[in-house]
């Protein structure tokens, strides 16, 4: 699905990530950890689209199409799916409206017509049970107010609603009590099939108690130094970043 | 000719009254403001007065109802002139309209002064006391006349405990120079409550320079709201003047324009009493060489205490070449008051855009709801279900992208 070969990306002439490779398929969870700086959201950013970074090396193909061509919204009509670190207050707009346009402008890149407000309101609905959010919430302006939690159950709500093919948790789990961690967790392992990717960028094992990773990789120095399963997490929570540091330098 | 030398001319032929030729010599004594003028400073007229206009400009020109609906809210209650002629008032109970115009009003500017010397249209609409009319009046002005310059005169006194909301369209179909030059004033008196909804949506050359005085006494509240979507040139003078305790004066505004328009708000709340508030709310979004201008004065007297006083000025300026010039004037005799004021210019937030490109918006609609989120604040002080649509509508139509903003 996602194949990345030897990915460099510099922003202001910095180079953030050093030579990137990665292979995601259809049905897998990829758990990407590391310390801070080590280009974990910089490359969510790159795989999303985002304009300031350069990317200077190496390619992006999903699902075989260029991704590096495509602009951030092309992306998303592609199948891409980026849950933001930190969400985007937007006042004056309700979180049904905002949703409701970016569905309408998917549909729209498909040759779809507009999605029916009755059945809207049913997805709506549905998607709200499985992340136990609360009735008027969908009034409310997009992220204005929210608290952490509310923000990133936010993304998660969007995410339901878009049914991406490749979905990027970017620091998910930061901001979040475990009781909605267990939520965002659950509704992300609802929404998982085999057609389906995610990708799961954590400073922490913890989230990964709740979304279990096939593949666990760590980033170091805009570089992918280590691969493993899901123990890798395990080791690295018990043995810190140093551990990998000191291994790189010796 | 220029429009001086037009009105010059005008006179000189018809027959006027002493009073409106003492009128007429006090305007062309002190001649239309220059930006010499502080309070024209970024409003040059030059251009415009210098411009050929038909000043004569009485003909028996009628419209269709089918013309008429399409060119308006489609509202069930209509006051409807065409080249200043009343071609249909609406028959609601509590309600009279005539179109009766010649009244006195404090002078406070050269432009009113020239309307009260030569205005021949508008109206006189007075609500008797005790009286709420729930559904909205529109009132529409429209010219057919190329290159003409029109004045309108109009009057409404909202009596004691009773209620009115209009929405006023003034529009040119002769898509010429048309320049107007509108003076409304507006009687509160105790108890009562107005709302009134300005759409100025002009065609690309017409030129509008519009005053409305109010005056309020105790526990009314005025409600006014400008919308500025196009038209050449667009000034408006928004006075309130607040006579008793416990008034409210609420002003509020979006201009969107582009190319090389011009639209200037001018507000002055004069507190005159205690116990009294005012709010005001103005955004204004500029495209390509288009400019802006906003001037909010707020005075406290001395005797006013106890006084509310917000203001606020968001601008978006979306292009390199568009520019806004805005001034908030705060005069405060009285001590125990709480004013306050704020301005902002910006572009669209980058981070959201690529907030909501992510969501597979398209950059030029991403844009769009961002401006439209940035106005909806004004939108939601409009009561008038048809009009807030109408003004969603233009604002995707400005904005060049076919969205529909309205909640699901």
């Amino acid at each position: 699905m996602l194949k990345i070969e030897n990915l460099k990306a510099e922003i202001d002439g910095i180079e953030i990530l050093k030579g990137i490779n990665l292979t995601v398929n259809a049905g897998e969870i990829h758990a990407i950890m590391g310390p801070n700086g080590s280009g974990k959201s910089t490359l969510s950013s790159v795989i999303a689209g985002k304009e300031e970074y350069e990317v200077t090396d190496g390619s992006i193909t999903f699902n075989n199409e260029d991704l590096l061509d495509l602009a951030p919204e092309e992306r998303a009509h592609e199948g891409i799916f980026l849950s933001f670190q930190y969400p985007i207050e937007i006042p004056g707009i309700s979180v049904s409206n905002f949703i409701k346009t970016s569905l309408n402008e998917q549909r729209k890149f498909k040759n779809l017509d507009p999605i029916a407000t009755s059945e809207l309101l049913r997805l709506m609905r549905e998607k709200m049970k499985l992340l136990n959010i609360k009735q008027g919430y969908l009034s409310r302006n997009m992220n204005e107010g929210f608290s952490g939690g509310e923000k990133k159950r936010n993304e998660i709500f969007q995410m339901a609603m878009l049914n991406p093919k490749l979905s990027i948790l970017d620091e998910t789990d930061s901001g979040l009590d475990i009781d909605a961690l267990k939520i965002v967790a659950n509704g992300v392992n609802t929404l998982k099939n085999n057609e389906n990717a995610t990708i799961v960028i954590t400073h922490y094992q913890r989230l990964l108690d709740y979304i279990v990773p096939d593949y666990v990789h760590i980033l170091h120095d805009g570089k992918i130094v280590k691969s493993g399963d899901k123990n890798l997490a395990l080791e690295m929570e018990e043995k810190g970043y140093e551990w990998i540091t000191k291994e790189k330098s010796l | 000719m220029s429009l001086v030398k037009s009105l010059e001319s005008y006179v000189a032929k018809n027959n006027l009254s002493p009073e409106k030729k003492k009128l007429f010599a006090s305007f062309i004594n002190q001649g239309f403001p220059t930006i010499k003028d502080e309070e024209w400073k970024y409003t040059p007229l030059k251009k415009i007065i210098s411009l050929d206009y038909n000043i004569n400009n009485q003909t028996d020109q009628t419209l269709d109802a089918t013309f008429i609906k399409n060119n308006s809210l489609g509202l069930k209650h209509k006051i409807v002139f065409c080249n200043g002629n009343l071609l249909e008032a609406p028959n609601i109970s509590g309600l009279t309209v005539s179109d009766f115009s010649d009244f006195e009003c404090r002078i406070n500017d050269t432009n009113t002064l020239l309307n009260e010397a030569l205005a021949k249209n508008g109206y006189t609409i007075s609500v008797e006391s005790n009286v709420t009319i729930e559904e909205p009046v529109e009132i529409l002005f429209f010219n057919t006349l190329e290159n003409s310059f029109s004045q309108y005169r109009s009057i409404i006194s909202v009596m004691k405990n009773s209620s009115i909301k209009f929405v006023e369209k003034i529009y040119d179909l002769s898509n010429s120079n048309s320049l107007v030059n509108n003076f409304t004033k507006i009687l509160c008196e105790e108890n009562s409550n107005i709302e009134f909804n300005k759409i100025q949506n002009n065609t690309p050359n017409s030129k509008l320079i519009d005053c409305m005085n109010i005056f309020q006494e105790r526990n009314s509240t005025a409600l006014v709201n400008t919308f500025i979507f196009g038209g050449d040139f667009v000034r408006n003078n928004l006075n309130f003047e607040q006579n008793g305790k416990n008034c409210e004066s609420n002003m509020n505004g979006i201009s969107l324009i582009d190319r090389d328009q011009l639209a200037d708000n001018h507000t002055f709340v004069d507190h005159k009493n205690a116990h009294c508030r005012s709010n005001e709310m103005y955004k204004g979004i500029y495209l390509d060489k288009s400019k802006g201008v906003f001037n909010g004065k707020i005075m406290v007297r001395k005797d006013a205490q106890k006084i509310d006083a917000f203001q606020s000025n968001n601008n978006l300026l979306l292009s390199d070449l568009s520019s806004i010039d805005s001034k908030p004037q705060l005069e405060i005799y009285a001590d125990d008051v709480k004013c306050s004021h704020g301005c902002t210019i910006g572009q669209l937030d980058q981070e959201a855009l690529f907030y909501m490109r992510s969501r597979g918006i398209g950059v030029e609609e991403a844009k769009a709801v961002l401006t439209y989120a940035f106005t909806s604040e004004v939108i939601d002080k409009v009561s008038i279900s048809e009009l807030q649509k109408l003004i969603r509508d233009v604002l995707a139509k400005k904005l060049n992208v076919d969205l529909d903003f309205s909640l699901v």
